[in-house]
């Protein structure tokens, strides 16, 4: 069958030719009229709606953008964060409520909170004590239609990036996620509202905060910021094919905190090994020096002709033949096979500066070989001074 | 808008708006009281609809709430019995009485009863959609404004409502 006789099929099939009976329709029509002079609550709801609208006039465009969407403390509300949403209406929250546009997006940054132990949910009780930083973002159309739903298929189809990123600080390496961040996200009305955590960044207050958007990718992007390693500024590129800006973050440089950001990037940039595998390499390194101490020691008495320790008697044997040129030699326990041409160069007579080590109960034995004038090597264990 | 408006708006409106609650819930009664309940609520919602917006879709997104909010408390009037589909029933007989020949009337009721049962077992994600766009002759504009779902998502919606039943109704009529 053809789409269109599917269609028109369809068409016929599904149109009802069901009608409301007349009775229905009276009483319908009775009822209206009822509710009509019931005076309803509507109008005290109009009012109030009108008086909105005044005030709406009176406010400039920018507000007027913002204050109809729900704030940063209704988004931490609807998240389900109430000890956030109330520290969002702190004195110490910052309300930003600056609009954006770029790309198919219109941007509003609401507001930031920073401090610890401001959030029901904590990343661990021993993170508690950490300061957070906490921002509120929305995101719309800009031709008007919604943003899709989270249950819809098309949600997660542009991803966004948002992190608050330092100036002078490589991106790729200080943003949302290295420093310890996460973000929830809710949609309301058609429009996306992202509440993004992380470590907090009033301590880089003297250096300058940004806080970057993009569309299209949820990681920072080089396609979609620069860096300007000689200033330190970070831009968002205009040939970037989707949604890419910066707002600067008003922080309160009062609350900048040099010497912590110096350790906190230090941490961030150079992570330390963990304490355990931290333990092992430091005992594997001593082993590894004395070891290295020990050859260098041995080397230089060899080569000034001075004893290095007692050799065994039984132990000076003449090395066999193994394969592909090699030579083999076996004293109790010590089974070793060489290539001779990387222990003695060619003509070469006399002892070897090669030579291998073995220790046990601070004893340590080196396996030295031995060349005469006829080319026939022996080996012998010499336990060291 | 005033109540007189509204009173307007049911004899404008009124057999779109019933055709698409009989579709909904699938039988009369349950219709009647969708139908009935759908203007009343737009009383209490009339501050909201100015006269820019398209009136028979805002009425049309109050049945579409009401019934989910029905169907969420899965209060809808739960009966004992299952309550006769007067509605189909009828439809048949106006199908008979319009058919060409009796061959015909009958090979088409059955075909279009066939297609009415498998637009009802659909999810609400597709049959909201496709009554609609079929039974309330809407637009896929006034649609998306209605599920607040972009244009290209009505699209695809009702592109897989009638994939679907093209499947169903290919293994009905094996």
């Amino acid at each position: 069958m053809k789409d269109a006789d599917w269609d028109r099929l369809l068409r016929q099939s599904l149109a009802s030719e069901a009608e409301p009976n007349e009775e229905l329709n009276a009483s319908l029509v009775r009822q209206l009229k009822e509710r009509n002079e019931m005076k309803p609550k509507y109008k005290k709801r109009l009012s109030v709606g009108l008086l909105a609208a005044v005030l709406l006039v009176v406010l400039s465009v920018s507000a007027y953008a913002a204050n109809q969407l729900f704030s940063a403390k209704q988004v931490a509300e609807r998240l389900g964060d109430r000890m956030l949403a109330e520290a969002f209406e702190s004195k110490d929250a910052v309300q930003i409520n600056q609009s954006k546009a770029s790309g198919d997006y219109r941007f509003t940054l609401h507001g930031l909170v920073s401090g610890a132990g401001l959030s029901e949910f904590s990343p661990s009780s021993e993170e508690l004590s950490l300061d957070r930083m906490y921002a509120v973002v929305s995101i719309a159309r800009q031709d008007g239609k919604p943003m899709p739903n989270t249950a819809d298929d098309e949600y997660g189809l542009d991803p966004f990036f948002v992190s608050p990123l330092i100036k002078g600080q490589k991106p790729w390496q200080v943003n949302i996620f290295t420093m310890n961040g996460g973000y929830g996200e809710t949609v309301v009305d058609g429009v996306t509202y992202r509440m993004i955590e992380c470590d907090q960044v009033e301590i880089f207050a003297d250096r300058g905060v940004y806080l970057a958007i993009a569309s299209g990718t949820a990681f920072f992007s080089n396609n979609a910021f620069g860096y300007d390693e000689g200033t330190g500024e970070i831009y968002a590129k205009e040939d970037y094919s989707g949604a890419s800006l910066l707002f600067d973050l008003p922080l309160d440089a009062a609350k900048a905190n040099p010497a912590q950001a110096e350790a906190y990037l230090d941490a961030l940039l150079n992570p330390s090994p963990a304490p355990d595998s931290g333990d092992n390499e430091r005992s594997d390194d001593t082993v590894e020096d004395k070891g290295i101490a020990l050859i260098q020691n041995v080397q230089a008495k060899m080569r000034a002709g001075e004893s290095i320790g007692e050799t065994i008697p039984e132990s000076i044997q003449e090395t066999t033949a193994a394969d592909s040129g090699k030579i083999k030699y076996s004293y109790d326990g010590w089974n070793v096979t060489i290539s001779p041409d990387e222990y003695f160069t060619e003509g070469q007579v006399g002892f070897s500066e090669q030579f291998s080590i073995g220790g046990k109960d601070d004893v340590y034995r080196a396996l030295l070989f031995h060349k005469d004038e006829n080319g026939v090597i022996t080996g012998r264990i010499v336990i060291l001074d | 808008m005033e109540s007189d408006e509204l009173i307007e708006l049911v004899k404008l409106h009124g057999k779109s708006i019933y055709g698409f609650c009989c579709k909904l819930t699938g039988n009369r009664a349950d219709a009647d009281d969708l139908y009935q309940e759908t203007f009343l609520k737009a009383v209490e919602l009339r501050f909201k609809m100015d006269a820019s917006r398209n009136p028979k879709s805002f009425l049309i997104s109050i049945a579409v709430l009401l019934h989910k909010n029905h169907r969420r408390k899965l209060a809808w009037r739960q009966r004992i019995a299952p309550t006769a589909e007067l509605g189909e029933a009828a439809d048949r007989f106006a199908s008979l009485a319009s058919g060409a020949t009796p061959e015909d009337a009958l090979l088409s009721l059955e075909l279009r009863t066939m297609i009415r049962e498998a637009a009802h077992r659909l999810n609400d994600k597709l049959k909201l959609p496709l009554y609609m766009h079929y039974t309330a002759d809407m637009t896929i504009e006034e649609i998306a404004s209605v599920l607040r779902i972009p244009p290209g998502t009505v699209k695809s919606r009702l592109h897989k409502a009638r994939e679907n039943m093209r499947k169903v109704l290919e293994v009905d009529s094996l």
